[in-house]
């Protein structure tokens, strides 16, 4: 029994990870612009692709396998960092593009045209994505091997450590600069009032700019991530981003230690509950999302109420 | 330099050219003789799920047969085309594709779906129009049942069904010796829920009873708390209806808690899709049918040499295969009825003289007015994966089981 729990446990960490460094992906472009990026779940399942293309790229012809089966040669040495890299890099720059065209001409008017014009961003990147690569999920080796490690009766990947691993220091880091750096402060004005911010001398389009190349470049990180462990597909992070969502709505959007612990508890709800009865998953995760903003509309730790337009 | 006439290597041009407009010059006869082409319709997802490429598959199969009819002169001596209407997998394109392919197409058939789900949700238009519809993919029990007891039905299949399966493999666990207690294990999909329906009525027929039913989602990637509870069970076999990711990550959970119960699946096994998900040690656990063993006749390799170019992967020639019988059988029963116009199809093929060598098999009477299915559980191979490569499974189990062990 206390293997089971041990079991749940360290698989609800595990998920939860990842559910959390999107949620802070939501809340690093809301409390900067107070818009969000609806096409999160294609960048993800997009940046988990490129990445795919780009090992398959650096191992070159023979041991790398083919595209749609590589082989665990393909992810070894530096190809992995290094295609996390540069997924990290094209989607920090797809995120600018995405700012560019399909948010800042809607930012702060009347009326919610960039939550269509996100989510038909992320409907053409899908679709180009089907096109050039088709829909068959690809296999993602995981540059740590596939053994199962023991942990007192518990069995878990590596990539599943590696990627709670991964989240939490890029979310300690994240927090870190936003509070200490005086980037993060210019971003926390931003955030705070946009206008009073710029009266300070603070380049409000480029903190904006940043914030939506830092938010894409976290989903593609997040891609690159989760891919080893459940195959790459461009539909994979639709699921991931609207629990990553529901755990920024559950912590509070504009609070970006909340949506962390937002999408952690998610993930260790849901593995609690599959213990209990895994078909009452979403009923009991979503129940409790309805509970939660009946009581607190702004989230368990949000502050601020949201802009009414 | 004085002007000659043509050289050879002119020559050799002018035939290259020739040669290369061909398909085109080709293609204006036949648009020319276009009143009297015979339209097959195909409708089915070619582009947008996972499954898309089960239909691609599908469509080359039916080309392939299309291009051999033409060559004997065609059907009642009219050249057959097939019109291609890619429903993206949405139950509401695939709808708003029957009726186009039957009311402005005019099609005497058509070909499809690739996913069940769609099947499901127009059936009742060709029943309507009086269309005969050919499935070779989708593998739905209910897909070929009469929308009501004794109503016309104009919904027939070459292919896989699930209840065929679901009664194949209950068949294998009851004879098994080293079975024990089972459970199930389903996906919360359509598909998957449609399948555990299946098992628990098939189980119930067989006199089995599962000691655990768990479920999982379709993009779950941790399924130890499922497991462990058919652990706490005692189960020893587990039944598993899922597609072919879950499976897969199914298998990775298995060796997370270090649970290995005997696994029958589903035919989704069979998708490379399983074997990325699982990696190739873990996939070659679970044991599952399909309709085309990959212990291959001369007959069926020369057929798999002839379009392998042309599919995506090796474990999709099976729906090529489905295609092409499907697509001989209709032109075989539009042959005996004389006439391309549903009804008379349809009785055609529900009393279909002589045989027919297909690929999957020689069919025999392969429909019967109740029986829409032309592949049943003496049809299935038992297939495995060995080293990352689909095999041919067998055991004293599988040679000892007997038609009167299908039961349900």
């Amino acid at each position: 029994m206390t293997a089971t729990l041990l079991q749940a446990l360290v698989s609800g960490l595990a998920i939860g990870g990842i559910y959390a460094l999107i949620a802070l992906s939501f809340s690093i472009t809301f409390t900067t612009t107070r818009t969000l990026n609806f096409a999160q779940g294609e960048f993800i399942g997009f940046g988990a692709f490129l990445g795919v293309a780009v090992l398959y790229a650096l191992s070159g012809s023979g041991e790398g396998g083919s595209f749609a089966a590589l082989t665990p040669a393909a992810s070894e040495g530096f190809r992995y960092p290094a295609a996390t890299l540069a997924v990290g890099v094209a989607l920090g720059v797809l995120g600018l593009l995405l700012f560019l065209v399909a948010v800042r001409p809607f930012a702060g008017k009347p009326g919610m045209s960039w939550v269509m014009s996100t989510i038909g961003f992320g409907i053409i990147l899908q679709s180009l994505g089907l096109a050039v690569w088709g829909p068959a999920p690809v296999n993602m080796p995981s540059p740590f091997g596939s053994e199962v490690l023991r942990l007192g009766g518990a069995g878990v990947r590596p990539q599943e450590v590696a990627v709670l691993a991964a989240a939490v220091l890029l979310m300690v880091g994240l927090d870190v600069t936003m509070r200490r750096t005086r980037l993060g402060k210019a971003m926390r004005a931003v955030a705070h009032d946009p206008g009073v911010a710029a009266l300070m001398g603070i380049n409000v389009g480029a903190v904006m700019l940043g914030a939506f190349a830092l938010s894409s470049a976290l989903a593609g990180l997040g891609g690159m991530l989760v891919a080893p462990i459940a195959s790459a597909s461009l539909f994979m992070g639709m699921g991931i981003a609207l629990k990553a969502f529901s755990g920024a709505i559950l912590g509070g959007l504009d609070n970006p230690r909340g949506c962390i612990f937002g999408g952690f508890a998610l993930g260790l709800l849901e593995s609690g509950v599959a213990l209990w009865q895994a078909q009452w998953r979403e009923i009991a995760v979503f129940l409790l999302i309805i509970l939660v903003l009946a009581i607190r509309p702004n989230g368990l730790f949000g502050r601020r109420a949201l802009d009414k337009v | 330099m004085t002007i000659q006439g043509p050289t050879r290597r002119d020559l050799g041009r002018g035939t290259l050219a020739a040669l290369l407009a061909m398909p085109a010059l080709a293609g204006r006869a036949l648009a020319q003789g276009q009143g009297q082409a015979m339209k097959l319709g195909f409708n089915g997802d070619l582009s947008a799920s996972p499954s898309a490429q089960s239909g691609r598959a599908a469509v080359v199969g039916i080309e392939a047969a299309i291009e051999d009819l033409n060559k004997e002169g065609g059907v009642l001596g009219r050249p057959l085309s097939l019109t291609l209407r890619d429903d993206l997998s949405q139950p509401p394109k695939s709808i708003q594709n029957m009726s186009d392919l039957i009311d402005n197409e005019r099609v005497v058939a058509v070909l499809g779906p690739t996913n069940s789900g769609n099947a499901l949700a127009w059936r009742h238009i060709p029943n309507g129009k009086r269309v005969p519809v050919m499935g070779c993919i989708g593998s739905a029990t209910d897909i070929t049942k009469p929308m009501r007891e004794g109503a016309d039905n104009y919904m027939f299949r070459v292919g896989s069904v699930d209840r065929t399966q679901v009664v194949t493999i209950m068949g294998y666990a009851k004879k098994n010796p080293r079975t024990g207690r089972i459970g199930f294990l389903t996906e919360t999909t359509g598909y998957g829920q449609g399948g555990l329906k299946d098992l628990v009525e098939v189980a119930q027929a067989q006199g089995l009873a599962p000691a655990a039913n768990e479920k999982f989602n379709v993009n779950d990637t941790d399924m130890t708390s499922q497991l462990a509870k058919l652990r706490a069970a005692g189960v020893e076999t587990a039944l598993v209806w899922a597609q072919g990711t879950p499976i897969g990550q199914l298998m990775r959970s298995m060796e997370k808690i270090d649970y290995f119960p005997t696994v029958l699946t589903s035919w989704a096994a069979d998708n490379l899709s399983f074997i990325n998900a699982a990696g190739p040690r873990l996939a070659e656990k679970p044991i599952f049918l399909r309709t085309v063993s990959e212990d291959r006749t001369p007959h069926q390799q020369a057929f798999f040499e002839r379009i392998r170019p042309r599919i995506d992967a090796d474990s999709a020639f099976s729906f090529s295969v489905h295609g092409y019988d499907g697509t001989m059988l209709l032109a075989r029963a539009i042959q005996q009825a004389g006439r391309a116009d549903g009804p008379a199809v349809k009785e055609a093929l529900e009393d279909l003289r002589g045989t027919l060598a297909g690929y999957a098999k020689t069919y025999d009477k392969p429909f019967s007015r109740t029986e829409h299915d032309a592949l049943g559980a003496a049809d299935q191979r038992w297939t495995c994966w060995r080293d990352a490569k689909l095999a041919a499974f067998s055991d004293e189990v599988v040679r000892g089981l007997r038609p009167e062990d299908f039961k349900g």
